[in-house]
């Protein structure tokens, strides 16, 4: 199993309150799965996602990541994990303004540690992946949505991680351009990507092969796509 | 992450908010400047002492005859006090231990012409160790020696100041002059020496070249003092081995001269070193004080960089989350923010070296204050600059570096 999460409970601090977000989730996502997460606004799907994506931590619980229990690694491993092991994808895109498409692209290579040529190489292929070639010298603002999201998408691939984790990556476009993203989803998965995604909208959700339903911070429902054939 | 790459992230921050980083560069600005200017002007005032006090040897003790008025000189020579004179050189070179040379020297203003030219100078009558003792080096021609002393020559060595005036651009050597009233022959030449503008010890200021020096055999057969009371000599000039046997031997010589003259205090014994160690010792509370002014603006050059990269890391906080997302470490965040601090301490180190150097230069040349930039002022003024900007980088670079992710990339 890529992923397995046992007992997992979250619980936000709040001043002297503790608000649970996440409880008792169990879940096992095997190697190019490609997931949907659905759920009520609140629900805890962004929670689970951050977790997954070891930008947070749980409150109890285990999570197995590969074989690695990640509650164990120190700062330093985590940020590995994510530099290496895991592409993130947000809603709004995270890209720096101040830098180019190519520039972004290139940014966890250079926490990676790779030279600037193997960079560049690596970058530049990327961004061709997500059919972005003729606008590396771009800066985000110089872009559409749709295009931010891709360049977001190549910054996410550039190190081969093998999972990518989007966060409603489709939420700020409009449905056209989100049905090009998830095509590009569906073209990376059969390429041998695990993919996990986040949404709202039924139609985004059928693209994966499996929907994990969360509500009130509990795993309601985990179900096949019936309507998939793979 | 790679060094590089936090410097050009570094200089892009800079030039983003290029008045922003000037007005935090101003202190350390300011500082390197002043420090820069001030040491300078230190070491300029060093050098000058230095080459004032070589002119009259670092090694060496300097007798010379007070000034006294009629009266007092009729007193003393009531107490039988001889004045100076030749036998006092010669039994301080056999008795005290160390002293490898003397030499006296008598003088006496006059004029000296030269066909329709005269100046005004002094003439010093010097023995042959004159030369020995003191590194005076002709421009042209030869110095008084043995031969003409001990032959009383009639021959003078001009100081470049009266030779100029008598000659201009003429050839002086074997021309005839008239010192006083006796005709001498010019043998020699002095190269310019510095202007002797400030009084050490008992010695008063005088411009060297304007001196002219003839064998003191001669002096002594040709020229008389105008006051019959006048010592032989004016002044006995002692070398000694090395810097570290002048005070022995000057307390030796002033016990001599006190049994000679009769405990009549009618001489000053100077020691051009000790006064030098004196005016050093002074200049250590000026570089002291200079050093306190230094730290002072550093520092508060130092709290202008601190708050400004506090400010940055909060307004870019959701940047580090976001590098912090895709993969760098604490410490990569850390070295950005130090890097961005110590780039906008060096950028200001460099631009306040600049400015010392420029107002250095320009105090040197619209002031009569001689400024000397020494290479050591500008590399300390920079290095201070690169450790206050870790220094002070290092607090708001550790904030930034322990922002949480989710936290900071969710930061608005
Ligand atoms: N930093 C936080 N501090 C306190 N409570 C939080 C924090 N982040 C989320 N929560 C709470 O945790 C619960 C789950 O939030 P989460 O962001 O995971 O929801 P979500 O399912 O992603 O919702 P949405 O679909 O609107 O994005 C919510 O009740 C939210 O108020
Ligand atoms: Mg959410």
């Amino acid at each position: 199993m890529l992923i397995e999460i046992k007992d997992l409970y979250k619980n936000y601090v709040m001043g002297e309150l503790e608000v649970p977000a996440l409880m008792d989730i169990n879940v096992q996502i095997a190697k190019n799965e490609y997931v949907a997460i659905m759920g009520p606004s609140g629900s805890g799907k962004s929670t689970l996602m951050n977790i997954l994506g070891c930008l947070d931590t749980p409150t109890a619980g285990q999570y197995m990541f590969n074989g690695v229990d990640v509650s164990q690694l120190d700062d330093d491993a985590l940020s590995a994990m994510r530099n290496r092991e895991i592409g993130f994808i947000f809603q709004n895109f995270n890209l720096l303004p101040k830098l180019t498409a190519l520039q972004n692209v290139e940014l966890p290579l250079v926490y990676a540690g790779a030279n600037k040529h193997e960079r560049h190489e690596k970058a530049i292929q990327a961004l061709q992946k997500v059919g972005l070639a003729d606008r590396m010298s771009h800066k985000p603002t110089e872009l559409s949505g749709g295009q931010r999201q891709r360049v977001a998408i190549a910054r996410a691939l550039v190190s081969k991680p093998g999972i990518l984790l989007a966060d409603e990556p489709t939420g700020a476009l409009d449905s056209k351009t989100g049905v090009e993203i998830m095509a590009l989803f569906d073209e990376l998965q059969r390429e041998g990507n695990t993919i996990i995604v986040i949404t709202h909208e039924q139609e985004i959700a059928d693209y994966a092969h499996r929907t994990i339903f969360i509500k009130d911070g509990r795993i309601h429902s985990d179900t096949p796509n019936k309507k998939r054939n793979f | 992450m790679q060094y590089e790459e936090n410097i050009r992230v570094a200089l892009r921050a800079l030039i983003d908010h290029k008045f922003r980083s000037f007005l935090t560069m101003l202190g350390i600005i300011f500082g390197v400047a002043s420090v820069i200017t001030m040491l300078s002007i230190g070491e300029g005032a060093k050098r000058e002492a230095i080459a004032k006090y070589q002119d009259l040897g670092v090694n060496n003790i300097i007798i010379r005859e007070k000034k006294l008025s009629d009266q007092e000189l009729e007193e003393v020579r009531a107490k039988f006090s001889p004045g100076l004179s030749l036998q006092d050189a010669s039994v301080i070179k056999e008795i005290v231990p160390g002293v490898i040379y003397t030499s006296s020297q008598s003088e006496l203003s006059t004029d000296v012409k030269y066909t329709d030219k005269s100046a005004k100078s002094t003439v010093i009558g010097i023995t042959p160790e004159f030369v020995n003792i003191m590194n005076y080096k002709t421009g042209q021609g030869e110095f008084i020696g043995e031969k003409h002393y001990d032959a009383a020559l009639r021959v003078c060595v001009l100081g470049a100041g009266v030779a100029r005036t008598l000659f201009g651009s003429e050839n002086s050597i074997g021309k005839m002059v008239k010192i006083g009233d006796q005709w001498f022959e010019v043998s020699g030449v002095l190269q310019s020496k510095t202007l002797f503008t400030e009084t050490v010890g008992e010695l008063a200021a005088r411009d060297l070249n304007n001196d002219i020096y003839i064998p003191l055999s001669t002096f002594l057969n040709r020229f008389t003092h105008e006051n019959m009371l006048a010592s032989q000599i004016q002044q006995i000039t002692v070398q000694v081995a090395s810097s570290e046997r002048l005070v022995e031997a000057s307390t030796l010589i002033n016990g001599i001269l006190q049994r000679h003259h009769f405990n009549n205090e009618d001489y000053n014994i100077v020691i051009p070193f000790e006064l030098l160690r004196q005016e050093e010792k002074e200049r250590q509370i000026y570089n002291f004080l200079l050093g306190a002014i230094a730290a002072i603006s550093l520092v508060v050059g130092g709290i202008g960089i601190m708050n400004i990269m506090l400010a940055t890391v909060m307004e870019r906080t959701r940047e580090i989350g976001i590098r912090r997302a895709i993969g760098a470490r604490k410490s990569d965040i850390m070295s950005q923010f130090v890097t961005e601090a110590v780039a906008i301490s060096i950028t200001g180190g460099i631009i306040g070296v600049i400015l010392g150097v420029t107002l250095s230069l320009s105090v040197s040349l619209f002031t009569d204050i001689k400024t000397v930039i020494p290479l050591y002022s500008v590399l300390v003024a920079f290095g201070f600059s690169v450790i206050v900007g870790i220094s002070f980088g290092y607090l708001p670079a550790k904030n930034a570096a322990n922002l949480k992710p989710i936290e900071s990339i969710r930061y608005e």
